[in-house]
């Protein structure tokens, strides 16, 4: 081996030995440097050597102290932040809701984007912050707090096309929910007992329903 | 793959969920190191300050989109060396100009002179911290933040190649400034 074969050898050995200290080198580059180490005198006190420079770039670093306050100045920053849409835990309804509607028909997609913009804003609202309420309401308008409704949970299979063309239809709005056990409140624009009824019949009878539970009559009670 | 490791990945899929406290854990595991790294870089800790809050920011915001080709902390870091870089670019003020002058040694002093002051690991510190930034900060990344080749070229957005041959100049220049102070460590 020549002289500059040796050279050359030994500035490779020595460009790896870093990675050889902290651990990270593997594969043939590990069993050269480890074959070196072995075999020539010189290695064992450029290793040495390499251990303090370690020990200076660890104590470079370490003198620069971050500030004590840095963590509650960026759990402030953190809440301010809105954060992009997730995917909520789990596999929730809306969550499975939302991809079937990205697979919808164009031609209903409107109607189901209408849909899900109230389910979203209700959702919203039962995220952290409204833990524990069996509702939320999806807008503060008296005329929608103050509406007749019933509580609707949907089959786990529910197309969101085919409740988004049967609420429009029948003008029926998911005002308030889910519960934690997707239960959600649908607004019935019923003007009598009667009506209020029948439309919870309808609403039964549809093959997207699974729990139709009666809630808000209309004034005259029936 | 260590424990460590998963549990690193495993918070960040919870903050990919929309879990602060997971951002915050992170926060706490990894934000000295990116402090420090900023700080190293741009050689201003007000810098250092602002870009080590945006990389956990930037965390919480891109956790969705995190793939796990590398390590949280490697990639933390690419964010933050992305970061210093852009704003370095962006911002020229004295006050960057008047730190970075004010880190390089006192000239009136020879090498020699200031060495004979210093024992060998104090002159080595101060060895490493005088060297360009683009070789510190391969030294940095090798020795204090344990990262691989492959790692550093991926913080760096270098070729791996490059990193070797950063890392055999810093080296380099590291034992001749020894040698020059008279601390001949046999190489180069």
């Amino acid at each position: 081996m020549s002289a500059a074969e040796k050279m050359s050898r030994r500035d490779e050995m020595e460009t790896l030995l870093p990675f050889y200290l902290n651990g990270s080198l593997e594969g043939s580059e590990l069993e050269a440097v480890e074959e070196w180490l072995a075999t020539d005198p010189a290695a064992l006190a450029a290793l040495g050597e390499a251990e303090a420079e370690f020990s200076g770039a660890s104590a470079a670093n370490e003198a620069i102290r971050p500030p004590a306050d840095a963590l509650s100045r960026f759990a402030r920053a953190l809440d301010a932040e809105a954060g992009p849409a997730r995917a909520q835990a789990g596999s929730s309804w809306l969550a499975q809701a939302w991809s079937r509607f990205m697979a919808v028909p164009v031609g209903v997609a409107w109607a189901a984007a209408a849909v899900l913009l109230a389910l979203i804003a209700v959702q919203s609202l039962v995220q952290p912050g409204g833990k524990g309420k069996d509702f939320e309401i999806a807008g503060a308008e008296d005329d929608l707090t103050k509406m007749p409704f019933a509580l609707v949970r949907f089959k786990p299979d529910a197309k969101m096309s085919d409740i988004a063309v049967f609420l429009d239809a029948n003008k029926l709005k998911i005002i308030g929910g889910p519960t934690a056990d997707g239960i959600f409140r649908l607004g019935i624009p019923a003007a009598n007992a009667a009506d209020y009824t029948k439309q919870l019949g309808l609403i039964a009878a549809q093959p997207f329903a699974d729990t139709v539970i009666e809630g808000r009559k209309p004034a005259d009670g029936g | 793959m260590t424990a460590a490791t998963e549990t690193d990945r495993a918070l960040v899929d919870r903050v990919a969920k929309g879990d602060r406290a997971a951002v915050r854990l992170l926060f706490m595991r990894h934000h000295a190191r990116v402090y420090r790294f900023v700080a190293r870089q741009t050689g201003s800790e007000m810098m250092a300050d602002d870009i080590a809050n945006e990389v956990f920011l930037e965390l919480w915001r891109q956790a969705p989109g995190f793939e796990g080709r590398s390590e949280v902390s490697t990639w933390l870091l690419g964010i933050a060396r992305f970061k210093a870089l852009s704003l370095l670019r962006k911002k020229k003020e004295d006050w960057i100009d008047d730190e970075a002058a004010a880190a390089v040694p006192d000239s009136a002093d020879t090498p020699e002179v200031v060495t004979m002051k210093e024992d060998k690991a104090a002159a080595l510190r101060r060895f490493i911290d005088a060297l360009p930034e683009e070789h510190r900060a391969v030294i940095d990344l090798a020795y204090y933040h344990g990262q691989s080749v492959t790692e550093i070229g991926e913080v760096l957005n270098i070729p791996v190649a490059t990193v070797k041959t950063r890392m055999f100049y810093s080296r380099k220049k590291l034992g001749e400034a020894l040698k020059a102070a008279g601390y001949d460590r046999g190489w180069p």
